[in-house]
């Protein structure tokens, strides 16, 4: 439901039309979510009195409460307060694969769309092997490879990503090199390089930006794959991943699993409606 | 169903001739029809009757609401549309009748021809499994008879082979074969009333001609009524007997064709009328007499641009297809020269070969007495500094993500042009000489109509002061009132700065408004050319006769009209 | 077949087994180039015990103290020939422990690929059904909702809910009929998010097409119209779909198999990344490779062969397109 429908007629103009979109309450919502996460990483502090590390050993398995919102885990921590310290990590190792595939991706996708040729070839092949291997797998690998922690976990996710922005981004930059306002740049005048970085990458990446951001979404669900399978800083970093695998071996006590999770999806849930948004308004 | 018997009954049996008092009850009238998506309402307070056997034109440009009334008489709109007032078919009221019951009216009563033939029949399916659900509504239960009724039909409409027609999936038949395929299945279960929603925009202009001619013998000799959606007023006036006029919406103006045509009473109306090349060959004859009066003075020698035999051939799938063949024309300098054909007449690869994109497999080209360099050299970009290229859809011809300003500017920057002052300077006067205010200087192509964007990018070719402007179809991808706004303001430049110009165009109409001298093109090659007048007054070759005879001409549908006998006005004005 | 396809196929042939090698070559490097040299680690680890001599033996026997090229040649020739090398921790042929396990992640991931197949077909089909204000909004949350939740997690709420709570399989029972089924929703539910999303957004594009219009304009109504119109060009494209999530499958398996306490490939990784057993590695992700590259082809070459919209153009007349990518419109892709 949209506000637009309250709107008169008269009033069709394009900034009303993007008013009406801003104001869908799923958005307002997903958005609040997400600021509230980074507030979560940045200054953790502020959101709890408990300490992330050092429990109460008596008050051991708790369940929620008005006290401990998310309950408290085998060693008697405030769940709530190991998530909300955990959320750092969590969200900007994310931002961190995010940019390793976007940058690296799309540098890839843009000199092979624009240059063709064996360019193209030779990034096209390197390509098809980042996009043959099971994501999961090359991440797992990688992450072998270079060590285990959340960094190094980051790094391997970003790599994983790499192929996925690289043939995105060719195919936009494939697209807009045919479009005939790049041929009427080049009529009048613009050399190769003005072409490339004036018209063809502007335009190429308005498509790539929203798929950065659901990839945002998706970095943060393998990344925390990797640390539940404890390929991660181990404990007592509380990565959400981390907080999960720990509580599945307390099923018992269910919440340990269902409250970072839902921390988890709320959070990729937000940032996929929001790339979802970004993509219908651009 | 004795729902769907009731409401065929009596329908069918106006169909078989009963004598019932037809001018009482008309097949279709719609009273104070609204539409509206959301809170936007496109169409206002539409009223009209069609009466059994006649024709009816929706005029109106884009934004008008004629295809959305069209839709709503079909009860076929995108979901979001909503319709209220009444229409009524037969003398009942069709709007509030439920899906289920209102849905064994389409087709059978009501048939459908679609505006673009190329994406109206799914891809995946051959052409007679669709024809089947067609001649489903027959009641015919044999399929083999089914059939044969539909090869019938389909050498009804002028399709030479009907059985590979119907074994063939859409993409393997050309777009006038598939409109002739929608038509055949529109009158297949005999309809009464046909809803052609732009039946022909998507098509070559003298294949345009041949579906409005099917259309109208079908309409003739099937008995059926035929609401026509056009925005070209030329052909409403030639095919309908009515004619109602549209704007945003609302009716402008309606009443008879030969009534609403020889004397208009609305503004909107007179505006298109005037606004229509086929009906006004010499509204610009004030603007366009220097370049005749050079070329009766041969003052336009040398000629600026010089086509001497150049053939051009592309081997496509291992077949060498020869795109341009032999080709030679001149352009003295200060006129307009028009290359006129259909689809693949190589209209397209002329204007690459002028600019240089395509290299010419033999003959040379000659652009302000310097020859044309080889492809891809370096010395191209001072070519273009004297020739330039306004494409025919602005709506991909400038960058979405750079601002007005920036995009008139940016030949100036690339050829380094004068100081940046001096820059800003010619931007604007140049903005000033297409008619873009200031206030449009930062807005991006996005929040622009197509006719300021076609000015824009005008604009853009102007600023380098070029000698020649090549025009390829400008205007095709712009309304008609648009049109006639943006040939003015290049008429007026020419006057002004003495360009020359070649146009490329399929609308001969257009031609014979701005244009000093014409090539018809047919497969490659020039099959006639000369002054306009000669062209136009005193045709030679049969080709173009037929591309003559295709212009929609007003004169012989009034003609067709029966004049003498008093006819019931059969749309009521109601102008809101 | 037309002059065209095979030229298509052979182009086709050609590049799949290009980005086999490529991918070979490309774990190789990964794994012994990178830094942290992990295999020199595992041996020196005094907790694995190995004994000087051992190490030596070792790396005689995997060629080691050779340069790099050379064990390069050495294990793309053994690849090729379908020798995959021993194990470092078991010191067994990785191709025999691989076999053992094989058998376990088929039959987790086909039944994982029926499940999500079931799962998209319900999901977006019944988009078609439903009333737009009821239930529709609802089955078109479903991909989304299912995108953003992490697949261990949906596997540890099915062990909660229908091991713990309800008992209608015993977690110690890995193997056991409803432990295999669960494990497979729990691999399916992400994969039938990516496929529904693909086929919802096809049925969208393929109503709102003219033809739909012309067609219901030819008196079809909804349930015809959707038979006999939209269920085939809508669906087809999503071959190349399913071709593309096999790598989420495989992927996909590692972490259901241990959520589960399945033995597979999934556990075979687990325990050689843990003893960085990079022979063992190296073949698993190279037969991945192989798997992925493989299926694709035959979707590749089968495609045009099902849909006439497709014109041969080049040796990728395709573009695959993925849920996740989502962007590129698929039917633009398959009609060049």
């Amino acid at each position: 439901m949209t506000i637009a429908s309250f709107h008169s007629p008269s009033r069709r103009s394009a900034i009303g039309r993007l008013a009406s979109l801003r104001v869908q309450p799923t958005i307002v919502l997903s958005i609040a979510i997400v600021a509230l996460m980074i507030a979560w990483s940045i200054t953790p502090g502020l959101f709890t009195n408990h300490d992330p590390i050092n429990g109460v050993p008596a008050h051991k398995l708790l369940a929620p409460s008005a006290e401990n919102w998310f309950g408290t885990d085998h060693l008697g921590r405030d769940l709530y307060t190991r998530v909300v310290y955990g959320t750092s990590s969590s969200v900007s190792s994310a931002l961190i694969a995010v940019v390793i595939g976007v940058v690296a991706g799309g540098l890839i996708g843009l000199l092979a769309g624009f240059f063709g040729g064996w360019v193209d070839i030779v990034f096209a092949r390197m390509v098809d092997v980042l996009l043959a291997i099971p994501k999961f797998l090359l991440a797992v690998i990688v992450v072998t490879a270079i060590g285990f922690d959340t960094t190094n976990a980051a790094i391997a996710t970003g790599v994983s990503a790499v192929g996925l922005f690289a043939r995105v981004m060719r195919s936009e930059v494939i697209k807009t090199r045919q479009a005939t306002f790049v041929e009427s740049s080049f009529l009048l005048g613009g050399s190769r390089w003005h072409i490339l970085w004036r018209h063809v990458f502007p335009n190429a990446s308005r498509s790539v930006l929203p798929l950065a951001v659901l990839q945002f979404g998706d970095s943060i669900l393998v990344i925390a794959g990797l640390a539940f399978l404890g390929y991660g800083d181990p404990p007592p970093a509380s990565d959400w991943g981390l907080l999960i695998s720990i509580g599945k071996d307390y099923l018992k006590w269910p919440w340990l699993v269902y409250a970072p999770a839902f921390v988890t999806i709320a959070t990729v849930l937000s940032v996929n409606r929001i790339s979802r948004w970004l993509r219908k308004t651009d | 169903m004795a729902t769907q018997d009731r409401l065929t009954a009596p329908i069918q049996s106006v169909k078989f001739g009963a004598p019932k008092p037809q001018l009482l009850v008309p097949l279709l009238r719609t009273e104070g029809l609204s539409v509206s998506y959301g809170p936007n309402q496109v169409v206002t307070d539409v009223s009209f009757d069609l009466n059994p056997g006649k024709s009816l034109a929706l005029i109106g440009e884009s934004g008008s609401g004629k295809s959305t009334i069209a839709r709503a008489v079909l009860r076929l709109l995108p979901s979001g549309g909503r319709a209220t007032g009444r229409v009524e078919f037969d003398g009942q009221d069709v709007l509030g009748l439920s899906e289920r019951r209102f849905r064994p009216l389409r087709g059978r009563v009501i048939g459908f021809v679609p505006q673009d033939p190329g994406n109206s029949l799914n891809p995946v399916r051959t052409i007679g499994v669709q024809a089947m659900e067609a001649a489903a509504l027959l009641d015919e239960p044999s399929k083999a008879i089914r059939k044969e009724l539909i090869l019938e039909t389909f050498a009804q409409v002028g399709l030479d082979n009907p059985r590979r027609v119907y074994d063939s999936y859409p993409h393997q038949l050309s777009g006038g074969m598939l409109q002739r395929v929608l038509i055949g299945l529109a009158v297949l279960p005999r309809p009464m009333l046909l809803v052609a929603d732009e039946p022909t925009s998507a098509l070559d202009v003298t294949i345009q001609k041949r579906i409005l001619d099917l259309l109208s013998r079908l309409q003739r000799d099937l008995d059926i009524s035929l609401l026509l959606i056009t925005h070209d007023l030329a052909i409403a006036a030639e095919r309908a007997d009515s004619l109602v006029v549209l704007k945003n919406g609302l009716v402008q103006e309606a009443g008879r064709t030969a009534a609403v045509f020889s004397s208009p009473k609305s503004a909107y109306a007179k505006k298109l009328h005037a606004d229509v090349p086929a009906l006004n060959p010499d509204r610009y004859a004030r603007l366009r007499d220097p370049g005749f009066r050079l070329l009766d003075t041969g003052a336009g020698k040398p000629p600026k641009i010089e086509v001497s035999a150049v053939t051009k051939r592309f081997s496509v799938d291992g077949k060498v297809l020869t795109a341009v063949d032999n080709l030679s024309f001149s352009v003295p300098a200060g006129t307009t020269h028009a290359l006129v054909g259909e689809s693949g007449s190589g209209k397209t690869t002329t204007i690459r070969l002028l600019l240089g994109l395509e290299e010419p497999d033999s003959g040379k080209i000659v652009v302000a007495g310097q020859q044309l360099p080889e492809r891809s050299s370096a010395s191209l970009r001072g070519v273009w500094r004297h020739l330039q290229l306004v494409y025919q859809n602005p709506f991909t011809s400038l960058d979405p993500t750079w601002k007005v300003e920036q995009l008139v500017r940016e030949p100036l920057d690339r050829f380094k042009i004068g100081t940046p002052g001096e820059r800003v300077e010619i931007v604007r006067e140049a903005l000033a000489n297409v008619g873009l205010g200031e206030h449009l200087f930062s807005r991006k192509p996005g929040a622009l109509s197509g006719g300021q964007r076609q000015r824009v990018a005008i604009a853009r070719s102007l600023v380098l002061k070029p000698d020649v402007i090549v025009l390829d179809e400008p205007t095709s991808a712009l309304d008609v009132s648009v049109q006639a706004d943006i040939v003015e303001v290049l008429l007026s430049l020419q006057a002004r700065f003495g360009l020359t110009y070649v146009f490329v165009s399929h609308d001969l109409a257009l031609v014979r408004q701005l244009a000093h001298t014409v090539s018809v093109m047919q497969r490659g090659r020039i099959v006639e050319h000369g002054t306009v007048s000669s062209i136009f007054d005193n045709p030679q070759q049969p080709y173009t006769r037929s591309l003559l005879d295709s212009i929609p001409s007003a004169a012989s549908g009034i003609a067709r009209l029966p004049q003498p006998r008093a006819r019931r006005i059969l749309t009521k004005e109601k102008i809101a | 077949m037309s002059k065209a396809y095979l030229n298509y196929a052979a182009k086709r042939l050609i590049q799949a087994a290009v980005v086999i090698l490529l991918a070979y070559v490309f774990t190789f490097v990964v794994v012994s180039i990178l830094p942290g040299d992990p295999i020199t680690n595992v041996l020196n680890n005094p907790q694995n015990g190995f004994t000087p001599d051992e190490i030596n033996e070792i790396i005689t026997a995997q060629g080691l103290d050779k340069p790099i090229p050379v064990q390069l040649w050495t294990a793309l020739s053994g690849f090729l020939t379908g020798d995959l090398g021993l194990s470092m921790r078991t010191n067994r042929p990785v191709a025999t422990l691989i076999a053992e396990v094989l058998p376990s992640t088929l039959v987790l991931a086909s039944a994982g690929l029926v499940v999500a197949l079931l799962l998209a077909a319900v999901i977006a089909y019944g988009t078609q059904f439903l009333p737009k204000r009821f239930g529709q909004g609802l089955l078109r949350g479903f991909p989304s909702l299912f995108l953003s939740v992490p697949n261990f997690v949906i596997g540890l709420v099915l062990i909660h809910l229908f091991g713990f709570q309800l008992g209608i399989f015993r977690v110690i029972e890995p193997n056991s009929f409803w432990a295999t089924l669960f494990a497979a929703v729990a691999l399916g539910i992400p994969i039938s998010a990516q496929i529904a999303e693909v086929l919802i957004a096809n049925l969208d594009h393929e109503s709102g097409q003219e033809y739909a219009a012309v067609a219901r304009g030819r008196g079809l109504g909804q349930m015809r119209l959707f038979t006999k119109h939209l269920l085939k060009p809508s669906s087809l494209p999503v071959i190349t779909v399913i071709a593309l999530t096999i790598g989420e499958l495989l992927g996909g398996s590692l972490i259901t198999e241990t959520v589960f306490g399945r033995t597979g490939l999934g556990s075979l990784v687990q325990r050689s990344v843990s003893s960085q057993d990079l022979p063992v590695l190296q073949a698993v992700v190279s037969l991945a490779a192989v798997v992925f590259v493989l299926v694709n082809l035959i979707a590749d070459l089968a495609y045009p062969l099902l849909d006439p919209r497709v014109k041969l153009i080049g040796p990728s007349a395709r573009r695959p397109a993925t849920a996740d990518e989502g962007f590129t419109d698929l039917s633009k892709a398959v009609t060049p």
